[in-house]
C-alpha cells in the first residue's frame, strides 16, 4: 500500500518542473484520473500574483471598490488572475471554482469566482475574475488560493488597501511565473469511466463515502472490480434490511403479559431491536451503499422513534427507505407519504376536510421535496431584483396541499395473539394508508406549485397522485435532494457545478456529464447516487481545498472504527459482535451520547441541520452542529473505550464487542510500517510527515518486554491517535 | 432593506478581528454600560426554550368577560380550560384579569410576589405590522411563518427576514466578551445541545450534560494505560491536533481545544446546592445551570448566558386540558423546575442578578385541530405569550393581549377559514433587547445585535429593573 504514497508525491513534486514543457503537462491531463492543482501565475521572483483590477487593469494594492461606468452597478472590486492547468470539464465555468483568502490576522474570506475564460490568443491560459468579499477591509497582503474539484493550487499573494503585513508565504511556496513559451490549450478532460484499477487512496476514499467504513478486504475488492463495477455490484445487492415485526397492542400489558419472556418489552416496545439490527447490518452486511443511502434518506424523510415508539411501526418505515433507496424518487415520495408511521408522525393519518392539519403539507415541501427557496439547477438560491431569496411557496400553498392530504387512514386492523393466547385487534401500521372514507376528502379545487390547479371532485387518490407529481417534477427537487445526498456522502460544501451535475442526472438530462443519468426516468436515485460518487469533485487521491470534506457524523465514526480494525464478539475473535452499541439509556448509548441516537432524532429536522454553519466561518458543516465541547471529548473517550476495553456482555448485550487487532499486531514489530499502513487505510495516505512522526514517536516509546503486549499496545495507540485526530474526523 | 442587513453582517463580521481590538473598541466607543465594570457585579440570562411551540392561548387566559370569547373558540372541541375557581380550572393571578394554566401553581405564586412578568403576543417581526398591512402585503412579513425550523431560528436569532448564522444570545456574548476579563470559561453554556441561540460570531458555546453528571465529570478525557503511557499519548494527541489544517479539520480541533481548557477548570470545582431540584428533564438542566452560577467567582465570570430546553410542545393532537398529560404535564415540569431554580438563586444571594425567560417556536392556533379529549390539539401559529422570572423583574403584564376571536382584529386571516393566528404586537427583538440592556449592553450597542430594533417604538419594554 505504500506505493501509492510514493506515486502521489511523484505527481505533485516533479510536476511543476515538467510544466515548463507545456505540451507534456497538457498531455498528462488527458490520462490523469485526478484534477490537477490550478497554477495561478505570479511574478518571476516572488509569490505575488500577476493580478489586475478587472476594470482599471491596474496591479495591486487593490481598492475595495472600483467605480464602474455603469450607473448603479455593484462597485466591489473584481480581481483578474491568470491561471494554467485548469482542468475544466465540458460545460464547466466559474461556478466550479472556489477561491479563499487569508489575511495577516489569519481571518479567512471566501471570494466569489464570477468569470473564467481563455485569454484571447493564449488557449492554455485562463483569466479568472473574482469579487472581493463584502467582509474584507483594508487588509494589506492576502494569500489567495484557487480550487477546482476540491484540489487547491499553491497560494499566491495580492494586497488590498495597502501592500504589506506579517503574512509569510506557505512553506515551500515557489514563484509560478508564466512559462517562456505560451502553454498549449488545456484539453477538456475525458470523462473517466472508472473501469480501470483505482489507486489505494481513491478506493479508500470511495469506501469512506459509500460504506460504513473501509477495511482491507473491501479495499481489495474495489481494486479488483474497479470503481464502476463495484458500484454496480452494490446497486444489485438486496437489502439486508429489517425483518418484519409483529404489530403489537399499544398497551404493553396486553402485548407482553406476565407469561411473556422477560425480553418482550425490550423487543417490542423499545427501539432496541432496530438499533441492534442497524449496527449488525453496518458492520457485516454486504449492501453497504444501500445502507448509507437509506441512512441519508432517513435524515431527509424523518420519522422519529421518539414519537413512533413501537419498533414494528418504525420497521415498516425503515424498510421503505431501504427498498426505495435506488428506485425512483417519485416512488419513494409516494411510499413515504402513505407509510403509516409517517402518517402518524406528521399527522396525515385521519386528516379530514374539516380543519385539515397542515403539518404534513408543510414538511413534505420544506424538507422532502422543494425546500423553502427557489433554486437554480446548481442549488444556489434564485434572487429577486432586490437581491432577496424567493420563497418556493406561501402559506396559501400549504393550505392547498393540506386539503390534498385528506381522507387517508390506516388499513384494516390486524390480529395479535399474545403469549397467554389472548388475541387482540391491533392498528395496522404495516400496510400503506388507504382512503377509508372518500367523504373525508376535500373535493374543492386546489392550487399547487407552478400554478397547477387540481379540478374539483377528484378522488383522494387522484389528488394525491397529482400533488406528488407536482412536487417530484418541480425544478427545485433535483438540486434540493441532490445537494443533500452529496452532503451526506461526500462533502458539506459542494461547488455549484457539482450540484448542477447531480441535479441534471436527477432531471434525466441526457446532455449531462454522465450518460448513465439518462435513464428515461426523472429522479432515478441509483443514477443520482452514482453521479454523486463518480463526480470529479468526489473522486481523486487527495483533496486540498480547505473547505472540502465533511465531519464524520457520530454513527459513521463508530462504524468506521469498528470496520477498519475489525469487530468481533467480546474477547472472542471467532464470533461476530452482537451489534449492541448501547445499553438503552441515553448516557450509555454510544451514538446517543454523541447526540445521534439511532432512529430517535429530536425533531423532524433530524439530528442536525444541513444548513448549519461552522461557527466563525461561512462554511456549511452540518454534523458540526452536534460536535459540542462535550461530545468532542466523548468521541475521543468512546474511541478509547472501544480500542482498549471493548463492550462486555450483559443482559442486553449477549455477545459484546471487541476490536480484532491481530492483523495490526503482525505489523507492529516495525512501527513505520504500522504507521504507513494505517495512514493508507484511515487517511488514504494524506497524513503529513509531521503527523506520522508524532504517531511513530509514541509507538517507539512502547517497549514492554513481552512481545505480544508490546505489539498490541502499539496497535492500540496508533489506531487511537489516528482516529481521534481532527485530520481523520473530517472525511476528505 | 437588504443593504441594511449587509451592513449589519459586515459590522458583526468586523468584531471578529481579535479580542484586543474588540476590547479597545468596546471601551473607546462606550459600547458597554459602565456600571457593568464593578467587581461585585454579576448578571446571568437563562433561556428556557419550550420546543415545539407552546400553546400560549392555554397558558395565559383572560378571566374577565373575555373568557367567554375563549370558551366559544375552544370549548366545543374540548380544548378550553375550566374557569378560575372551577375544579382543574385556571389559576387566578392577583391584581390581574388573567389566570394561568392549572399546571403552573409555582409560577402563580411567584407572580403574586411580583417576580414574574408576562409578555403578551410577542413574535418574530421584520417591522411593525397591522392586520391591514399584513393582508395587503404592504408590510414585510417574516420569512416562512408557521414553520418549526424557521420560527425557532427567528426566535433564536432575532433575525426574521433571512437566515442568520448567529443567535442573539451569541451576539450579546460577542459584545459583552470583555466583561469577563481574562476568564477562560465560556460565557455561553447550553445543557441542551448546541443551537443557534448560543452561537455567536466569535464566541464558542459550551455544551454539557445535565445535573445527572457532576461538573467534575462533565468533560473528562479518558486515556487507558499507565501514567507514563497516558502522558506520552496525550502529548501526541495534542501535538497532532495542533497540526490540523484549515478550515474544517481546524474547526474540529478548536472544539476539542476548548473542551480541554474547560475540563481543566471544572475538574476541581465544588458546587453543592441548597435546593432539591425535581428529577425531570428540565429540573436536571436547571440544576446544572445553578451549579455553574454557584461557581461564578471560582470561574471568574461576570456575565453568563445559559440555555436549557424542554421538548414535546408541538401538540397537534392530544394536547389535553389536565395537568397529568400533554401540555399540562410539560407545564408542570416548567413551573416546578423554574421555581426550584429561583429558590436556589435566592439561597445563593443572586436572585436579582439572574433572569430566567421563556422562548418557543410560535404560538398555536386559537381554533382547535381535531375534536375530543385525548385527540384535540392546535396548529402552528405566530404571536405568543412568555414569562420572565427573577428578582430583577418588575412583575406584571407587558405588551397587548390579543382579541381571542377567529378572524378578529389580531388574526392573520379573515374570510372563510380563519384559525386565530396572532399578528405579534411586540417583536422578538424588543423582548431580547430589553434583556440585553439589563445584561449590560449600552443602548448604542443594540443595532449591532438587533438589526431592525430601531423600527420599533421601544427597545426597552421596561419589565426589568
Amino acid at each position: 500500500m505504500t506505493a501509492n504514497r510514493v506515486s502521489r508525491k511523484a505527481r505533485r513534486g516533479p510536476w511543476r518542473a515538467a510544466c515548463a514543457l507545456a505540451l507534456a503537462c497538457a498531455a498528462a491531463a488527458v490520462t490523469s484520473a485526478q484534477t490537477r492543482p490550478p497554477v495561478v501565475l505570479t511574478d518571476a521572483a516572488s509569490t505575488r500574483a500577476v493580478a489586475l483590477d478587472a476594470l482599471t487593469r491596474l496591479r495591486d494594492p487593490f481598492t475595495l471598490t472600483t467605480n464602474s461606468f455603469v450607473a448603479g452597478a455593484d462597485t466591489r472590486t473584481r480581481v483578474m488572475f491568470f491561471v494554467m492547468n485548469l482542468d475544466l470539464l465540458a460545460g464547466e465555468g466559474a461556478s466550479a471554482l472556489a477561491c479563499d483568502a487569508e489575511d495577516s490576522a489569519h481571518r479567512f474570506y471566501k471570494f466569489k469566482v464570477e468569470d473564467v475564460r481563455p485569454v484571447p490568443g493564449f488557449g492554455g491560459l485562463q483569466q479568472v475574475i473574482v469579487r472581493l468579499s463584502d467582509d474584507l477591509g483594508d487588509a494589506g497582503d492576502l494569500l489567495v488560493r484557487l480550487s477546482l474539484h476540491g484540489v487547491a493550487g499553491s497560494r499566491v499573494r495580492i494586497s488590498v488597501g495597502h501592500t504589506g503585513g506579517t503574512l509569510a508565504d506557505d512553506p515551500g511556496a515557489q514563484p509560478q511565473p508564466a512559462p517562456p513559451t505560451p502553454p498549449a490549450p488545456t484539453p477538456t478532460p475525458a470523462v473517466n469511466p472508472y473501469t480501470g484499477t483505482p489507486t489505494d487512496a481513491d478506493a479508500v476514499r470511495l469506501l469512506e463515502q459509500a460504506t460504513w467504513g473501509p477495511n482491507p478486504a473491501e479495499v481489495a475488492r474495489v481494486k479488483s472490480l474497479g470503481i464502476k463495477a463495484w458500484l454496480d455490484d452494490q446497486f444489485n445487492q438486496p437489502a439486508s434490511g429489517y425483518p418484519n415485526m409483529p404489530l403489537m397492542p399499544t398497551d404493553p400489558a396486553q402485548g407482553c403479559p406476565t407469561t411473556a419472556p422477560a425480553t418482550c418489552q425490550r423487543d417490542n416496545y423499545s427501539i432496541y431491536p432496530l438499533q441492534v439490527r442497524f449496527f449488525q447490518n453496518a458492520l457485516y452486511a454486504p449492501d453497504q451503499l444501500r445502507q448509507r443511502t437509506a441512512w441519508a434518506l432517513h435524515q431527509i424523510f424523518v420519522v422519529s422513534g421518539r414519537e413512533i415508539n413501537f419498533p414494528a411501526w418504525m420497521t415498516y418505515y425503515v424498510q421503505t427507505l431501504d427498498r426505495d433507496a435506488f428506485g425512483s424518487y417519485r416512488t419513494l415520495l409516494g411510499d413515504i407519504t402513505l407509510n403509516p408511521a409517517m402518517g402518524e408522525y406528521l399527522n396525515m393519518r385521519g386528516n379530514t376536510r374539516v380543519n385539515p392539519n397542515e403539518n404534513y403539507a408543510r414538511e413534505i415541501m420544506q424538507l422532502f421535496s422543494v425546500g423553502l427557496d427557489e433554486l437554480n439547477t446548481d442549488g444556489t438560491p434564485r434572487l429577486d431584483s432586490a437581491g432577496r431569496r424567493i420563497p418556493t411557496y406561501t402559506q396559501d400553498t400549504i393550505t392547498n396541499f393540506a386539503r390534498v392530504f385528506t381522507g387517508w387512514n390506516l388499513g384494516p386492523a390486524k390480529n395479535f395473539t399474545n403469549a397467554s393466547g389472548v388475541t387482540f385487534q391491533v392498528p395496522n401500521y404495516q400496510d400503506p394508508m388507504i382512503v377509508t372514507r372518500e367523504t373525508n376528502h376535500d373535493t374543492g379545487t386546489k392550487t399547487l406549485l407552478n400554478g397547477l390547479v387540481l379540478p374539483a371532485n377528484q378522488t383522494a387518490q387522484a389528488d394525491l397522485n397529482a400533488a406528488l407529481d407536482n412536487l417530484a417534477n418541480h425544478q427545485n427537487t433535483g438540486p434540493f435532494i441532490g445537494k443533500q445526498l452529496i452532503q451526506h456522502l461526500v462533502t458539506s460544501n459542494p461547488s455549484p457545478a457539482y450540484v448542477a451535475r447531480v441535479a441534471r442526472v436527477f432531471n434525466n438530462d441526457c446532455d449531462a456529464l454522465y450518460p448513465d443519468g439518462c435513464a428515461n426516468q426523472r429522479g432515478n436515485l441509483k443514477a443520482v447516487v452514482r453521479a454523486v460518487l463518480l463526480d470529479p469533485e468526489a473522486r481523486g487521491d487527495l483533496k486540498t481545498d480547505p473547505s472540502y470534506g465533511k465531519l464524520r457524523e457520530p454513527v459513521q465514526h463508530l462504524t468506521n472504527v469498528l470496520r477498519a480494525v475489525g469487530a468481533t464478539a467480546f474477547n472472542n475473535p471467532a464470533q461476530p459482535s452482537d451489534g449492541v452499541l448501547g445499553n438503552r439509556s441515553r448516557s450509555g448509548d454510544l451514538p446517543g451520547s454523541l447526540d445521534e441516537p439511532i432512529f430517535l432524532p429530536e425533531t423532524v429536522f433530524s439530528y442536525y441541520s444541513p444548513l448549519y454553519q461552522v461557527p466563525g466561518t461561512d462554511l456549511a458543516g452540518p454534523a458540526f452542529q452536534i460536535l459540542s465541547t462535550s461530545t468532542a471529548l466523548k468521541r475521543a473517550n468512546i474511541t478509547n473505550g472501544l480500542i482498549y476495553a471493548g463492550i462486555p456482555t450483559n443482559g442486553d448485550t449477549p455477545a459484546g464487542t471487541s476490536l480484532n487487532f491481530a492483523a495490526l499486531d503482525q505489523l507492529a514489530a516495525n512501527p513505520p510500517v504500522l504507521v504507513e499502513t494505517l495512514n493508507v487505510l484511515l487517511l488514504h495516505g494524506a497524513a503529513t510527515d509531521a503527523m506520522k512522526a508524532q504517531v511513530l514517536g509514541v509507538l517507539n516509546s512502547i517497549n514492554d518486554t513481552d512481545q505480544a503486549t508490546r505489539f498490541r499496545k502499539r496497535s492500540q495507540a496508533a489506531v487511537y491517535l489516528y482516529m481521534t485526530s481532527p485530520q481523520y474526523q473530517v472525511q476528505r | 432593506m437588504s443593504q441594511t442587513r449587509r451592513d449589519f453582517l459586515r459590522q458583526t463580521g468586523c468584531l471578529a478581528l481579535g479580542a484586543g481590538a474588540l476590547a479597545a473598541g468596546l471601551k473607546d466607543f462606550g459600547l458597554v454600560n459602565a456600571l457593568a465594570q464593578s467587581t461585585t457585579d454579576y448578571r446571568a440570562l437563562v433561556c428556557v426554550f419550550l420546543n415545539g411551540g407552546n400553546d400560549g392561548n392555554n397558558t395565559i387566559v383572560p378571566t374577565d368577560d373575555r373568557y367567554a370569547l375563549y370558551t366559544s373558540a375552544r370549548a366545543g372541541a374540548g380544548l378550553a380550560l375550566p374557569a378560575a375557581g372551577q375544579p382543574g380550572g385556571l389559576l387566578q393571578l392577583t391584581n390581574a384579569s388573567y389566570g394561568l394554566h392549572p399546571a403552573l401553581p409555582e409560577l402563580q405564586a411567584l407572580y403574586n410576589q411580583g417576580r414574574v412578568a408576562v409578555l403578551c403576543n410577542t413574535g418574530p417581526l421584520v417591522e411593525p405590522l397591522t392586520k391591514a398591512s399584513y393582508q395587503s402585503g404592504a408590510g414585510q412579513k417574516p420569512a416562512q411563518l408557521f414553520s418549526h425550523s424557521d420560527q425557532v431560528a427567528q426566535w433564536q436569532s432575532a433575525v426574521s427576514d433571512d437566515a442568520s448564522a448567529t443567535g442573539w444570545g451569541g451576539r450579546i456574548a460577542d459584545q459583552a466578551a470583555t466583561l469577563n476579563g481574562s476568564a477562560t470559561f465560556p460565557q455561553l453554556v447550553s445543557v441542551a445541545g448546541i443551537n443557534l441561540f448560543v452561537t455567536g460570531q466569535n464566541t464558542r458555546p459550551l455544551g454539557i450534560a445535565d445535573a445527572r453528571t457532576s461538573l467534575a465529570q462533565v468533560l473528562p478525557l479518558s486515556l487507558t494505560g499507565t501514567t507514563s503511557e497516558q502522558t506520552i499519548r496525550r502529548a501526541a494527541f495534542d501535538n497532532i491536533r495542533a497540526l490540523a489544517p484549515r478550515t474544517l479539520p481546524r474547526a474540529a480541533a478548536d472544539v476539542t481545544d476548548s473542551a480541554l481548557r474547560t475540563s481543566a477548570v471544572l475538574a476541581s470545582a465544588d458546587a453543592t446546592l441548597t435546593i432539591d431540584f425535581p428529577n425531570t428533564t428540565l429540573g436536571f438542566q436547571l440544576e446544572q445551570i445553578a451549579r455553574l452560577v454557584k461557581l461564578r467567582n471560582t470561574l471568574g465570570m461576570k456575565r453568563q448566558i445559559f440555555f436549557c430546553q424542554l421538548g414535546g410542545f408541538d401538540t397537534h393532537s392530544a394536547q389535553q386540558v389536565t395537568t397529568n398529560a400533554g401540555q399540562g404535564a410539560l407545564l408542570v415540569q416548567v413551573s416546578q423546575a423554574v421555581k426550584a431554580f429561583y429558590d436556589e438563586m435566592v439561597a445563593q444571594g443572586v436572585s436579582d442578578k439572574v433572569t430566567t425567560f421563556t422562548l418557543s417556536d410560535f404560538g398555536r392556533t386559537l381554533q382547535p385541530a381535531g375534536t375530543g379529549a385525548g385527540v384535540v390539539g392546535s396548529d402552528h401559529a405566530w404571536g405568543n405569550h412568555h414569562f420572565v422570572v427573577g428578582g430583577a423583574v418588575r412583575g406584571g403584564f407587558y405588551g397587548t393581549y390579543p382579541t381571542l376571536q377567529m378572524g378578529g382584529p389580531d388574526d392573520t386571516d379573515s374570510g372563510s377559514n380563519p384559525r386565530g393566528r396572532w399578528i405579534p404586537t411586540t417583536s422578538v427583538e424588543q423582548y431580547a433587547a430589553t434583556l440585553a440592556l439589563w445584561y449590560g449592553l449600552a443602548q448604542s450597542d443594540l443595532t449591532q445585535v438587533f438589526p431592525f430594533i430601531t423600527r420599533f417604538s421601544a427597545a426597552n419594554l421596561g419589565f426589568l429593573l
